[in-house]
């Protein structure tokens, strides 16, 4: 990096820790701590919500995704602008009414302690592991490409991330994630734009969306319904549903978010702007993943983005092998280039002949490329046993690193930061607030004062250095940091199903909600390790199962059923 | 604690565009619906 470089980055990452300490200063009761003062207004609602989901590694792999997969990741966020309208429907108004700081506490009002104490430490585990591999994943893609100490970047990250949030709170998080996402809109609109102006000047938009489209990148939409494709349409309309109305239902981290606006109709907006907003950033991220994967249509990339696997090759047996194979990868990309620069020619000339003689051809490069790129994968594998053999988290930053102008490398790898610092911001605010509103003050009777500013400040610091040390020793996790990727989807079915029995399942009572819970939980289990059902069908199974498992048990009941009141 | 009943819309002050939370929530499904038609289009177009 230059040194515009790290004069943009220091610059960004100086902004939002000194924002948000100004913004955040003054918390005075432990309300105001954790609720934020309940007088944000919807925007920063809003840019706070999609701050806390757009997480380092989402930012990096989204184009990655689009560059090897193409656009259909987009389906996964159907779902979002549903639950939103049906959340500002239900909930919202009922959290606002009952004055909750987290959404656990219903679940006592409705059905007993136990439940409250089941959702809420469902809630602590998962989002503890998780929060853990949200500052390591990016912190790995950065040490492996610019060689950075991965222990310096969990470090630096963390500490910058609790500097704020530990001292300000709810107040502090959502005013950096305002900063946050002002960083990483002028990162990545900087990136797409410029993304388009370096691909060849005879190549224009048009040209590139018909050779990413002509090579299956821009196949956002499938409707083929099939229980083990991870992303189609109906996966993401009614799996993606039910996870989103789990994950900004009941999720302490998103629910925290707009339990701080100043009333009912500002929530309401920040959530539904949030449902308006967010289909349409991705398509834009993963419209950028599909340019980059245009761009090196016409420039040859690496035959593996990610170098760390490589040099474990090169100093091994295979090392001779693995040149050959990037001879021949270089060979067949400049074939290639050449196939892609004839199929824009015939574009121009407007002969739908030549363009599908052309079209084809470029297709046949294609796949001839990609047989070497196997090859090239298959030897990294057999040098890295157990690794994932996948590269598709480097693709961005390599491509941003090697191609991008001075300035806007720093700019993107602010932006970088700025997404990692923004999820654990919220999330470790999160946990924080559950530790202090659904285990301190109900079990040991703390107050709201000063004191519980104070033991919230000390909860937030714990986690963060939970997190901290957690992220060091994912390091030594190998394969399992896919497991704790897809631990929300095993339990937020599961959480979903106790809000919804609680709402409208009249007739259940407290214990009978938390034994549906504990079988549901273990029937999603069940399915996660005997059955290759894809993980988003894990959020329908497990409300459902609760809700029906729970109105099943409930006529084991005595039959008087009295109202919360 | 009062009693846990989703509150309905027509109970809330309406939003400050619109006129009606209704034609607001309207305007956020339509906009889904709209985003996959155009989705559908660009797939079609450019596969």
């Amino acid at each position: 990096m230059s040194r515009l470089d790290w004069a943009v980055l220091i610059a960004a990452l100086l902004f939002v820790v000194l924002w948000g300490l100004y913004k955040g200063r003054g918390a005075a009761t432990g309300e105001g701590y954790i609720g934020g003062g309940r007088d944000h207004r919807w925007w920063l609602i809003g840019l706070s919500i999609v701050a806390t989901q757009t997480s380092a590694i989402t930012f990096l792999s989204t184009p990655g995704q689009a560059y090897v997969d193409g656009m259909r990741f987009v389906q996964f966020y159907f779902g979002l602008p549903l639950a939103a309208v049906l959340l500002s429907i239900t909930v919202i108004p009922l959290y606002h009414r009952l004055k909750v700081s987290t959404a656990y506490e219903i679940l006592e009002a409705r059905f007993d302690l136990k439940t409250r104490l089941l959702a809420a430490s469902l809630f602590l585990i998962q989002r503890g592991l998780a929060v853990g591999i949200t500052i390591f994943a990016p912190a790995l893609v950065l040490s492996v490409l610019l060689g950075w100490s991965l222990h310096a970047n969990i470090l630096l990250v963390g500490t910058l991330v609790m500097l704020y949030t530990v001292t300000g709170g709810t107040k502090a998080v959502a005013w950096a994630h305002s900063s946050q996402m002002l960083i990483i809109a002028c990162g990545m609109l900087l990136a797409g734009i410029m993304t388009a102006h370096r691909l060849p000047a005879h190549v224009s938009l048009s040209d590139a969306l018909h050779v990413a489209g002509g090579l299956g990148r821009l196949n956002v939409i499938d409707t083929h319904f099939d229980l083990h494709s991870r992303y189609n349409l109906w996966s993401g309309f009614i799996g993606g549903t039910f996870l989103m109305l789990s994950y900004f239902g009941t999720d302490q981290s998103q629910v925290q978010r707009y339990l701080a606006g100043s009333s009912v109709t500002q929530s309401r907006l920040g959530l539904l702007l949030n449902g308006m907003i967010k289909v349409p950033l991705q398509f834009l991220i993963l419209l950028l993943g599909a340019l980059v994967f245009v761009f090196y249509q016409f420039h040859t990339p690496p035959l593996f983005f990610n170098p760390g696997p490589v040099k474990q090759v090169m100093a091994g047996p295979d090392a001779g092998a693995y040149r050959a194979l990037e001879g021949d990868f270089a060979r067949a990309r400049e074939h290639q280039s050449q196939v892609a620069e004839a199929y824009v020619t015939a574009r121009h000339s407007g002969d739908p002949a030549t363009i599908a003689t052309a079209k084809g051809q470029l297709q046949q490069a294609h796949a001839a490329s990609e047989v070497v790129r196997k090859q090239g994968v298959a030897l990294i594998e057999k040098a890295n046993p157990g690794t994932n053999p996948s590269d598709t988290n480097y693709i961005f930053l390599a491509y941003v690193l090697s191609s991008l102008p001075v300035g806007l490398v720093g700019l993107v790898i602010a932006a970088v930061f700025s997404g990692s610092m923004s999820s654990m911001s919220g999330e470790i605010s999160a946990l924080g607030a559950t530790t202090v509103v659904d285990l301190w003050r109900r079990l040991i009777g703390g107050s709201q004062g000063q004191r519980e500013v104070w033991v919230g400040r000390i909860a937030t610091f714990v986690w963060g250095g939970f997190a901290m040390a957690f992220a060091e020793y994912a390091a030594r996790l190998g394969s399992l940091i896919e497991a704790v990727n897809i631990l929300g989807s095993l339990f937020y079915g599961t959480i979903l199903g106790i809000f919804i029995t609680a709402f409208y399942v009249k007739r259940v009572k407290g214990g009978t909600a938390f034994y549906a819970a504990l079988v549901a939980e273990v029937g999603v289990v069940a399915c996660f390790k005997f059955t290759a059902i894809s993980f988003l069908w894990y959020n329908v199974i497990g409300c459902v199962a609760v809700v029906a498992l729970a109105w099943c048990f409930s006529f084991a009941q005595p039959a008087e059923v009295q109202p919360c009141s | 604690m009062p009693m846990i009943e989703p509150v309905p819309p027509k109970a809330e002050p309406p939003p400050p565009l619109l006129g009606s939370w209704n034609r607001l929530y309207a305007v956020v499904v339509g906009e889904l619906l709209l985003l996959l038609l155009l989705f559908l289009i660009f797939t079609w177009a450019f596969s």
